[in-house]
């Protein structure tokens, strides 16, 4: 127990030493505190806003019926559509589609609105334009456009209730924004900015200036050095997310939720500061030089930065890379903040993201014990 | 104290140092002198437990290095070529944690006054002078007050004041019973700090004495340079000039 107490004693004084050191370094400030605030400005600013369905379009009346400036006012009076002043003609709407300008472009043609022969009500068919790109919105949009007939439709047949209907009932009590399920991947972004950048950029340039030789000569084990680097760098780590998180829903613009518990949030924010450095670890620790380190860790932090779901949703990959993309270390890592944060679980029920955590923890460290050198 | 016999070492083909052997004294102070690639800094690290020994057997305080590398590292003190401190850290929290490393806890003022830093305690180590940074490494690897004290090439690149100021540290060291064990590249220094001295060449020693029996036995063989009979260099008159007077 005392050779213990003992053994740990270097860990200790080096973390404390090492926290000490981040506030006294700019550089070490601006990349814990600053750094995720831009992106969390840049990226809140882009999806902070709650989310209601709207699409741009033009309306392209050629008829002159009254049915058809009604239904131009309409779309014009609706939240649904937002519609362009500008665009007037089938040319204009044309330039304005290829250039994905709006999303669709709905052409009341001559004849609509008409009674055309033979006929006791006003009739008509409505165009809606689209380019490929925009396949889906418009695909979206004609239902929209389908829907609102029908109510005229009604209003001139008379009342004629529809013997199957449907009716749209959110269960998600506490609404999440947009913004929600891309917070925990500026989270995870920050994270794995410390953990891999740090020690890859500073254990070099400490070999090169031969202060780890030095350590080496002494009774320092690496296992000591390694265990006061992980506490310092999770320190960091939990103060940078403490920061982002209260500035985050300090502002109400970006509409964030914390929905779970904080203690929890904390320990397995924690759990991800450890593995993340275990990669900037082993680079670091092995890389003789800054120019060993450099491609390496540009080579692991890639995939993370881009497939793990730090700043687009894996959601909306193609599915063979979003199960690719499940064994990426960070991903585990930033489905867990989400669960936690915003959908209230406990650690208990986000087991498979932990065990991830955990094998790649043991994977990596592994190694980075093995490669490590001291000069 | 040390006791090497026959330590070799080779990096490929190259043989760096081929089969020394010497004693070094408690409470002496032990030269190694030689040309660059002589194999100094080789000898060094391999008794510093920094480089595996190839061959032969080294010991210290009677610990075998090649062994117990672990228990070597908590009798020696090193000074490296080039003091490098990690930055934005405090005197005070680097002696700590130099003292933490062996697992101890010292006054770290009290460390600082012995090489005259106190008053630089709350100071970082990017902010010293040469000289303040070459007494201040002597202060770092002293904290767990080691039985041998190595120092390669202590003095390159200091003033004469900082030299002569370093020199009399290192004889305290030793005057405190620790075996001093430096490599230099200057002659005035070895003759004027070192107890005994070894003289490498390629990978050998080539001689080992005092550094007076060293002289005698050169001027025995006959040796003669043109005396200028001058009580003093100009090194004397650089000191004279400018005071003995520590800078920084």
């Amino acid at each position: 127990m005392k050779n213990f107490r003992r053994a740990l004693r270097p860990v200790i004084v080096f973390a404390k030493i090492d926290t000490r050191r981040l506030f006294r370094d700019r550089i070490a400030i601006f990349f814990t505190f600053l750094f995720p605030m831009l992106f969390l400005f840049i990226f809140g600013g882009i999806f902070g806003r709650p989310s209601t369905v709207s699409f741009d379009i033009a309306v392209i009346n050629e008829s002159r019926s009254e049915f058809a400036s009604g239904f131009a006012k309409s779309a014009k009076e609706g939240s649904i559509f937002t519609v362009s002043e500008e665009i007037t003609t089938r040319l204009q709407a044309e330039e304005a589609l290829s250039r994905s300008q709006i999303d669709a472009a709905i052409v009341l043609p001559e004849d609509f609105g008409a009674v055309s022969a033979g006929q006791q009500n006003p009739g008509g068919q409505a165009r809606v334009l689209y380019s490929l790109n925009n396949q889906q919105t418009a695909q979206a949009i004609i239902p929209v456009i389908q829907g609102m007939f029908e109510g005229t439709n009604e209003d001139i047949i008379g009342e004629r209730k529809t013997p199957f209907s449907v009716v749209g009932e959110s269960i998600n009590k506490e609404g999440l924004s947009n913004f929600d399920y891309l917070f925990a991947g500026l989270i995870g972004f920050s994270i794995l900015g410390m953990g891999l950048f740090g020690p890859t950029n500073v254990f070099p340039r400490m070999k090169q200036r031969g202060i780890l030789r030095r350590y080496h000569t002494t009774s320092l084990k690496v296992w000591q050095f390694v265990a006061g680097n992980i506490i310092s760098n999770s320190v960091a780590a939990l103060l940078s997310v403490t920061f982002m998180i209260a500035v985050a829903l300090a502002v109400p613009f970006f509409d964030i939720h914390l929905n779970g518990n904080v203690i929890e949030l904390a320990l397995f924010i924690v759990l991800g500061a450890i593995v993340i450095f275990g990669f900037g670890l082993a680079i670091g620790g092995w890389a003789k030089n800054e120019n060993q380190a450099a491609p390496l860790s540009n080579m692991v932090s890639f995939p993370m930065m881009f497939l793990s779901g730090t700043f687009f949703p894996r959601f909306l990959m193609p599915e063979w890379l979003q199960t690719v993309s499940e064994f990426i270390p960070l991903t585990p890592f930033i489905d867990g903040v989400r669960m936690i944060m915003v959908e209230g679980r406990h650690l208990i029920e986000i087991g498979p993201q932990i065990g991830m955590l955990a094998v790649w923890g043991l994977v990596i460290y592994t190694i980075a014990f093995r490669v490590f050198r001291w000069e | 104290m040390v006791e090497v016999k026959d330590l070799k070492k080779k990096y490929g083909n190259k043989i760096a140092v081929g089969g020394v052997s010497f004693t070094v004294k408690k409470g002496e102070i032990f030269g190694i002198l030689g040309p660059n690639g002589a194999g100094k800094t080789t000898t060094l690290e391999m008794l510093e437990a920094l480089r595996t020994i190839d061959s032969g057997s080294a010991t210290i305080n009677g610990v075998d290095i090649a062994s117990n590398p672990d228990k070597i590292r908590s009798l020696i003190g090193v000074q490296p070529q080039t003091p490098s401190f990690e930055e934005k850290t405090k005197l005070t929290e680097l002696i700590e944690f130099f003292a933490a490393t062996y697992g101890e806890k010292v006054d770290a003022k009290a460390v600082l006054e012995d090489v005259q830093l106190l008053d630089k305690a709350n100071s970082y180590p990017e902010q010293l002078s040469g000289g303040q940074r070459q007494r201040f490494s002597i202060a770092a690897a002293m904290v767990h007050k080691p039985k041998v004290f190595f120092l390669d090439e202590p003095t390159t690149g200091l003033d004469p004041q900082a030299r002569r100021n370093l020199w009399d540290l290192i004889r305290q060291v030793r005057d405190r019973g620790v075996s001093v064990v430096m490599t230099t590249h200057y002659m005035d220094e070895a003759e004027m700090l070192c107890d005994r001295i070894a003289v490498m060449d390629n990978g050998k020693i080539v001689a080992l004495d005092t550094p007076e029996n060293l002289i005698k036995l050169l001027l025995k063989k006959g040796f003669n340079k043109p005396q200028h009979i001058q009580q003093a260099n100009l090194e004397d008159v650089f000191i004279d000039l400018t005071g003995k007077e520590l800078r920084d």
